[in-house]
């Protein structure tokens, strides 16, 4: 049969992270806002659109319903239609079976009746929440050609920062197309190599599943990069690592978000969003409703990208606005990201700050310094929040969601965490 | 007794939009499209108003009666999803006129075409009909109008407002009685008795609308034939609208009105008004990022929307998506719409830009003063200084377009005899 498809591609999508948690309260974060309209989840849906992958399913524990708000029915990434679909996979309860996910790789293989149901050739396991375009066509094939059990996207990145990811040791087999991968080592103290692992996986499935058994007889920890890759290369599978050379964005961190984010920014921007064709729900919160931003006679735009549905009269520069937020007369928004119906009012000034939705920012605030000193933290504000009027702020603060406006009464110190 | 079937707060009312109209004074910008699908405000087209007026009354059954190019109308109102017209009592159909045994003709007017379409209308019972046209720029609760016409126990009830003397010859005009029943009706008359103007918006009792279309196959226009007739015999009432309303059907008006939503006080509000653009029709909308404003650009007083690149200068003017504005370049109380590229130091002064134009570096579109110059070969169409630009036409690096003047679609960079083209000179 020509139409099935024989690649099932698997989203994990499920985690959140201690360090984005204000970002992540109320969402997963794949979920979480991202390039002026869209969500995270959005770079690797739109790259398995553009990769002609469209039957795909998400596997999400964490706050759910903003996701599953998000993927909708599917069309908005034309993963609809009788060979074409987006299934979303919570956890569940069943016979011998009632925990939650306790890890990526338990998360696939609580759902191996479905990858059975499908009973795909290859199966492409990709994490949520990272800012890239890849043609995955061209990891499949090299997947196909080398006849691989498991092949996994590697980066080369420095060696002082490898420690942050599983780093493996890759030969040059085929040049600057991929190799063999020769050792493997999960966060290592100490990396000895410096090709990170992107957390793109092509399996075969035959083999994931035998290695998934062995994984839940044998183990207390249930992840690819520390448990499934390293069973893998123990039983003399044939592992390979594809090299990708691409622009790569973590949004882990604040700060590693509020960077990413500045990436869609300058004259040539690494992250070229207009040619990446990137593709969200428009139905999500009813942007496709919004009219054209609306500039006001005084209003100053500079190096920004701002959605429809937007209203500014004052001034802003090397920001991000999604749709409905509202900039005022006499406001000041630099270095920041705003997301969905903020409202800075008339007088406020904002310098490097992340907002979540919903939140005013009251007249004559003070976040921030003004830039010049890159070195100073971000500020991130939870959602629903409203900053009293002339409210002082420092740098590097945490706002938490929905706070009392009595904590907000005096000011902020730098670095100073709300709740 | 309630129709079961009928669901909470819904009306048992079947619309039909008129669409087919030329609005040929817009000129080029009806020379591929009907005027309801003339692109309006950035986002939207002019029968979005209608249709979004439709949808937040509450009537979920609707018929579109196209005639004139109805392509892009047709690809627009797709299956009536963007307006929440799919589901099992919803449904928006696309009207066209058809050969048959006996109706085997254009239609000839209004009424006419709401008589070739008698099947649609039986198919769809309904207690009224609300019949109003994809031409006009407003908002309107349709939903209380049909309550209005229902308590006056009307045949048929038509919305009317105030219009300025100076142009009420242009409309059908009806002189009330103190209850609100037209008692006297004029049509486009040359001296008015009276300031009240119809807006083409009629509610009929479906079986009394039946009933009058039967009698005299001749009769194909309602403002000329079935309303002076109804209004003699039958109970006839002038539902008040007072608001925002504009007919967009000259070039002046058309910009006059996109002009309109720049200012707050000027009443219109596409978002506030619950308006909803189809952004799954043509050109893909859907695909757009957000508007990017590059280091050093200016922009004022402007609707920009998304997917725009803006590097120049760009004041009291509306983009819609994907306009880009090269570096140097200025666009200023101007209509721009989707997709058209303005490159490095071009100046684009009082013009309108049909899609996918491109205008050359250095090139400058409205040039000079002659404002009022009128068009030759449309004077009456352009007048006031508002240069048109047709889809898709290339006009040539450095080139000096002077006010007033047509630039057809299409045309190529080629073309230009030279590279100036006087006040008021058609290419």
């Amino acid at each position: 049969m020509k139409l099935k498809p024989k690649t099932l591609a698997m989203i994990l999508a499920g985690g959140r992270v201690d360090e984005l948690n204000v970002l992540t309260y109320y969402r997963p974060k794949s979920a979480v806002p991202f390039g002026g309209f869209a969500r995270v989840i959005d770079f690797p849906l739109s790259n398995l659109m553009r990769s002609g992958l469209e039957r795909v399913a998400i596997l999400s524990q964490y706050r759910s319903f903003s996701l599953i708000n998000h993927i909708g029915s599917g069309a908005a990434w034309d993963m609809i239609g009788r060979y074409r679909g987006v299934f979303i996979l919570p956890p569940y309860i069943g016979y011998g079976q009632s925990h939650w996910y306790r890890g990526p790789a338990d998360a696939v293989y609580q759902n191996l009746d479905f990858i059975h149901y499908h009973s795909p050739e290859n199966l492409l396991i990709l994490s949520g929440d990272h800012v890239y375009r890849m043609d995955y066509r061209a990891i499949l094939d090299y997947h196909r050609e080398k006849d691989a059990d498991l092949t996994v996207a590697f980066l080369k990145v420095p060696l002082a920062e490898a420690h942050r990811f599983g780093v493996a040791d890759l030969d040059d087999e085929d040049g600057d197309l991929g190799g063999r991968v020769l050792r493997y080592h999960e966060k290592p103290a100490h990396p000895e190599f410096s090709w990170a692992s992107l957390t793109v996986y092509c399996f075969r499935p035959e083999q994931l599943y035998k290695v998934l058994e062995e994984n839940q007889r044998e183990d207390q920890s249930f992840e690819f990069g520390r448990d499934i890759i390293p069973r893998f290369l123990q039983r003399g599978l044939r592992v390979f690592g594809y090299k990708f050379d691409g622009y790569w964005g973590y949004t882990r961190t604040i700060d590693e978000y509020w960077r990413t984010s500045m990436d869609l920014l300058g004259p040539k921007p690494p992250i070229p969003l207009e040619e990446w064709g990137l593709r969200t729900n428009l139905e999500h919160r009813g942007i496709r409703d919004c009219q054209p931003l609306q500039v006001g006679n005084e209003a100053v735009i500079d190096d920004s990208l701002v959605y429809n549905g937007c209203r500014v009269e004052g001034r802003v520069e090397r920001s991000i606005l999604f749709p409905g937020v509202q900039v005022r007369k006499g406001a000041v928004v630099r270095d920041s990201v705003l997301f969905f119906n903020d409202v800075v009012e008339e007088g406020a000034v904002l310098d490097k700050v992340v907002s979540d939705v919903n939140t005013t920012f009251g007249r004559g605030c003070r976040f921030g310094e003004p830039a010049g000193d890159v070195a100073r933290g971000v500020t991130v504000v939870g959602w629903r929040n409203r900053i009293p009027a002339a409210t002082v702020v420092g740098c590097g603060c945490t706002l938490y969601p929905h706070l009392k406006p009595e904590l907000l009464n005096r000011p902020i110190a730098d670095e100073e965490v709300v709740r | 007794m309630k129709n079961f079937t009928e669901p909470e707060g819904r009306r048992n009312t079947l619309a039909l939009l008129l669409a087919g109209g030329v609005g040929s004074r817009l000129n080029i910008l009806v020379q591929t499209r009907a005027k309801p699908a003339v692109p309006f405000g950035g986002l939207y087209r002019v029968i979005d108003f209608s249709l979004s007026n439709v949808m937040n009354s509450r009537l979920g059954q609707v018929g579109v009666l196209t005639q004139y190019k109805p392509l892009s109308l047709m690809r627009h109102v797709g299956t009536g999803e963007a307006w929440d017209f799919t589901g099992r009592t919803r449904g928006v159909k696309i009207l066209p006129p058809s050969t048959g045994f006996k109706d085997s003709d254009w239609y000839k007017g209004t009424a006419d075409a709401v008589r070739q379409n008698i099947n649609f209308i039986k198919s769809h019972p309904s207690e009224d009909i609300l019949i109003l046209s994809g031409d006009h720029i407003y908002q309107m609760d349709l939903d209380d109008m049909i309550t209005f016409h229902r308590d006056k126990q009307a045949d048929l009830t038509i919305a009317m407002m105030v219009v300025e003397m100076s142009e009420i010859h242009q409309f059908g005009t009806g002189i009330t009685d103190q209850e609100g029943r037209i008692v006297e009706w004029e049509e486009k008359p040359a001296k008015p008795r009276t300031n009240l103007a119809s807006m083409g918006i009629y509610v009929f009792k479906t079986r009394y609308l039946l009933d009058m279309l039967a009698d005299n196959r001749e009769e194909v226009d309602f403002g000329h034939h079935l309303i002076p007739r109804a209004i003699i015999r039958d109970r006839v009432f002038a539902y008040p609208f007072t608001g925002y309303w504009r007919d967009v059907g000259t070039v002046q008006a058309y910009w006059e009105a996109n002009m309109d939503i720049l200012r707050e006080d000027s009443g219109i509000s596409p978002e506030k008004w619950g308006i909803r653009p189809n952004p799954y029709a043509d050109g893909q909308p859907a695909d757009r990022c957000p508007a990017r404003f590059v280091a050093g650009c200016r922009t004022r007083g402007s609707l920009i929307s998304a997917g725009c690149r803006i590097e120049g200068v760009v004041e009291n003017s509306v983009l819609a998506p994907g306009v880009v504005v090269g570096p140097g370049a200025v666009v200023r109380d101007s209509i721009v719409l989707d997709d058209c590229v303005i490159q490095e130091g071009a100046v684009v002064d009082l013009a309108i830009l049909d899609k996918r134009a491109v205008i050359g570096a250095g090139a400058t579109v409205g040039h000079g003063e002659g404002k009022e110059v009128p068009n030759r070969a449309h004077p009456t169409h352009l007048y006031t200084g508002i240069t048109l630009v047709g889809k898709e036409a290339e006009v040539p690096a450095g080139a000096r377009i002077g006010r007033n003047c047509i630039v057809k679609p299409w045309t190529k960079a080629a073309a230009f005899p030279e590279t100036s083209l006087a006040d008021g000179e058609t290419l």
